[in-house]
């Protein structure tokens, strides 16, 4: 048998597990209407430029829309192979003629390629509709946002989520740990900003900025006019902003690296 | 049969990104903060007041009263080009207070482009300044743009007209006093709100309902038998 048909049946049964009817055509709804919302064009008056391209792709996936894109995400990381790991689901899928990756690489496919695809499928369509000048002027700009808004929190907490998901076999306490690393992280990039004015030390916002290369980027496209706040403290060059956004990513892969190393040999089943 | 459900659950999802839309649509537009504002225009002159970026989803009412018949004109232009219109009046006019570019930039480029190798327009310098403002000025710049103009109607004492524009513009009023005495203007602007963009969101939405209907029939009927077979 070819490998890239059980990768495809496991794909298929991973799609119906993650989005049985109508969980996907809700969270698409939920998408189309707030993206549409939540933003509010007029708002940005006064700002040009790459600056308003970075804050309407910010407001865009603020927060409502971005904490139902991470609970999509959190319930099909964590609940969806926490419940196969849970049932026993793991082993059949184990009988397969594939290697223990392929599984994972059809199971995350599933449950964050799909989301993904809807999410920002969802937003750059929405973006077309409401401002389609801004994208077509600065699509770098609009791409670098996404790419940084996607590293942190979405990516990094679904690499955290996959880890503890295997290592507790139990999907209902990973999610609960992604939520409250999400509302964490909320609650963290507030103090970080508080503490560098504190101290007068910009090492909070660097360091803040590794774990979260969003920071970075907002700092940098405020300083340039995207809040009348221009920052006082530490505003961070084009270069610096994505050696940030590439440290973020190796983050990132480094969690999925281990999720996969400890899938593909210390899961013990 | 797997096509069909593919297929299908691709139909619902557009179904539903459409239907999404035609709520947003469907959501009311609301009035929200209200200026009013009164001034003389001089004969032959004309008044231009920056209001804000107004976009598909925000838009405004204006009334205008005038004591004679005026011309009004409402302009706008895209942030783009806007900035591109800052950078351009100061590369022109070096020396410009940047005040003058941040609050005239369209009279400064309507004055650049009619008197070219004339001085900058300047407070202390009377005869400029009278000529920034002059109707022919604007008439040469309107020519030159007319892609700025959103709203021209014929001239008159009293105007009432409600504006959502069809992208993220800067909106400016312009009103002018053609006849050859001083006219005393009554201003009203009050903003709108609606939740999206209205005109493009109804033809997106007239677009998907139906491609998703279409794609979805198959396998929800398909869906359907097979529950009635087992």
């Amino acid at each position: 048998m070819r490998k890239g048909r059980p990768f495809l049946e496991i794909f298929t049964y991973a799609l119906d597990e993650d989005y049985r009817f109508p969980i996907l055509e809700i969270f698409a709804f939920l998408f189309a209407l707030g993206t549409f919302v939540f933003v509010d064009l007029g708002a940005y008056s006064g700002q040009t430029g790459e600056a308003l391209a970075y804050s309407l792709v910010t407001t865009l996936c603020g927060f409502p829309l971005l904490f139902i894109f991470v609970v999509l995400i959190l319930k099909n990381v964590a609940y969806g192979l926490g419940s196969d790991l849970d049932r026993g689901v793991i082993q059949t899928l184990f009988s397969y003629p594939l290697k223990r990756r392929y599984i994972l690489t059809a199971r995350l496919l599933s449950g964050l390629g799909i989301a993904l695809l809807l999410f920002f499928g969802i937003q750059i369509f929405g973006l077309f509709l409401l401002a389609p000048d801004v994208i077509l002027t600065y699509p770098s700009t609009v791409f670098l946002t996404y790419a940084a808004q996607l590293c942190s929190p979405v990516l990094l907490l679904a690499g955290l989520v996959l880890f503890f998901t295997l290592r507790l076999k139990r999907g209902g306490l990973a999610l609960v740990i992604g939520v409250i690393l999400f509302l964490a992280g909320l609650i963290v990039s507030g103090f970080v900003t508080s503490i560098a004015y504190g101290t007068g030390s910009d090492l909070s916002l660097k360091i803040w900025a590794v774990i979260n290369p969003n920071s970075a980027l907002q700092i940098y496209y405020y300083d340039m006019g995207a809040s009348l706040f221009a920052s006082e403290s530490w505003v961070p060059s084009f270069s610096e902003v994505l050696l940030y956004l590439g440290a973020g990513y190796l983050i990132v892969a480094a969690l999925f690296v281990i999720g996969y190393v400890y899938f593909d040999r210390r899961l013990e089943i | 049969m797997r096509w069909i459900t593919l297929l299908g659950r691709i139909g619902t999802v557009i179904l539903m990104i459409g239907l999404a839309l035609l709520v947003a649509w469907l959501i009311p537009s609301g009035a929200g903060f209200q200026s009013t504002w009164s001034q003389p225009i001089e004969p032959e002159q004309y008044m231009i007041r920056e209001l804000r970026v107004y976009s598909p989803q925000t838009g405004l009412q204006i009334s205008v009263n005038s004591t004679d018949n005026v011309h009004v004109y409402i302009l706008g232009v895209s942030l783009v080009e806007l900035d591109n219109w800052r950078t351009l009046v100061r590369e022109a006019y070096p020396d410009l207070d940047e005040i003058f570019i941040r609050l005239w930039v369209v009279p400064m480029i309507f004055f650049h482009e009619a008197y070219p190798e004339e001085t900058p327009p300047n407070l202390d310098d009377p005869q400029t300044w009278d000529m920034m403002w002059d109707v022919a000025v604007l008439d040469k710049g309107l020519q030159t743009h007319p892609e700025i103009i959103l709203w021209d109607p014929p001239p008159s004492s009293t105007f009432s007209h409600e504006l959502f524009p069809a992208d993220a513009l800067d909106i400016m009023v312009i009103i002018a006093n053609p006849s050859s005495s001083a006219v005393e203007v009554e201003t009203e602007i009050r903003d709108l709100a609606a939740v999206a963009a209205k005109e493009r969101v109804i033809v997106a939405a007239r677009l998907l309902i139906p491609i998703g209907i279409a794609l979805a029939i198959p396998w929800l009927v398909s869906k359907k038998v097979k529950k009635s077979t087992f």
